[in-house]
């Protein structure tokens, strides 16, 4: 019997977004929007998704008089991403 | 990407994780800046040391003050490089701490060799004195390994955990002069620190500044 899928992150922006911040200490918004190549709108939607999952943390700051918005994976994020890659692993292993 | 969360395949879910994670891992590059100017600057200095023994000259002060203006400079770099820096790996946490590490071992090793010789001094003037001759036993002769020990760690590391053999293989060729050192005269440990500065920091530095422009030029170069 195969596990579900984690809804959260079996999106393509949600998963893009976690698969940068695994591999990173923390990444600006523009980062993740330049490499996800996505719209300022969609992303801050799917970034609030993640955040309100558990799976990321938010800060708000201003840097040079600029607001900058930082994110950074959280040990629930890196658990629920590992289960997630475990989990599509045993799905292809199996088919 | 989609404005529509799109839904995916297991095999896409997988083939999207692996290009995300290495497209973070080869999103940062250092500018090299800082690298090329240490690297020039100890090749510099050694090679105007070695020239003042070898053709009898003295600058009218000592070169290697020149490694105290040098660390304004660097503050300014580093604090560019940082405010520039739009994600931060873990790496750059602990290189950080490891340079910042070595720059307080090399003050503090300077501090212990000034001290050295304050002492050595007048019991080597002492033995001129009494024996009519110079001792055979030298004290700068066995400084240089020590600095160029101490030039290879970092290098080393930064050059293993980044994975730019460059400074890896320019760590270990630090190593190899250290020891090469002991067994060689002044003018020649000069020479081998010139040659380590060059190899261990001078052209990583000037590799990757070239990879930084390469990045950059394609970062600003729109998607088609």
């Amino acid at each position: 019997m195969f596990k579900d899928l984690n809804p959260i992150l079996h999106s393509q922006l949600r998963l893009a977004v976690i698969s940068l911040l695994i591999s990173v200490k923390e990444a600006e918004f523009t980062f993740l929007k330049e490499k996800t190549n996505a719209t300022a709108g969609n992303l801050s939607v799917q970034i609030q998704k993640l955040k309100e999952a558990g799976y990321i943390d938010v800060i708000k700051q201003f840097k040079d008089n600029y607001p900058q918005t930082i994110c950074k994976i959280t040990p629930q994020g890196v658990n629920a991403f590992s289960e997630y890659v475990k989990s599509l692993q045993t799905y292809l292993g199996q088919k | 990407m989609d404005q529509q969360e799109k839904q995916l395949t297991e095999k896409e879910s997988l083939e999207l994780i692996a290009t995300m994670i290495n497209t973070a891992k080869n999103s940062y590059h250092d500018t090299g800046i800082g690298a090329i100017m240490w690297g020039a600057l100890i090749a510099v200095c050694s090679l105007v040391k070695l020239a003042e023994m070898e053709f009898g000259f003295r600058l009218p002060f000592d070169i290697n003050l020149i490694f105290i203006l040098a660390v304004i400079p660097q503050i300014f770099i580093t604090i560019k490089e940082k405010k520039e820096r739009r994600v931060k790996s873990y790496a750059d946490s602990y290189m950080d701490y490891i340079w910042l590490g070595f720059g307080i071992c090399i003050i503090l090793l300077t501090f212990i060799v000034y001290s050295m010789f304050s002492v050595w001094r007048p019991v080597s003037e002492e033995y001129r004195e009494l024996t009519g001759h110079r001792s055979a036993f030298q004290l700068s002769e066995f400084i240089s390994p020590f600095f160029l020990l101490l030039y290879g760690l970092p290098t080393f590391i930064t050059g293993a955990a980044c994975k730019f053999r460059p400074m890896f293989w320019g760590g270990l060729f630090c190593w190899l002069c250290s020891v090469t050192a002991i067994y060689t005269t002044i003018k020649i440990d000069l020479l081998l620190m010139a040659a380590s500065a060059i190899m261990a920091w001078l052209i990583p530095g000037i590799l990757m500044e070239r990879e930084y422009r390469i990045y950059k030029k394609e970062q600003a170069s729109p998607d088609v």
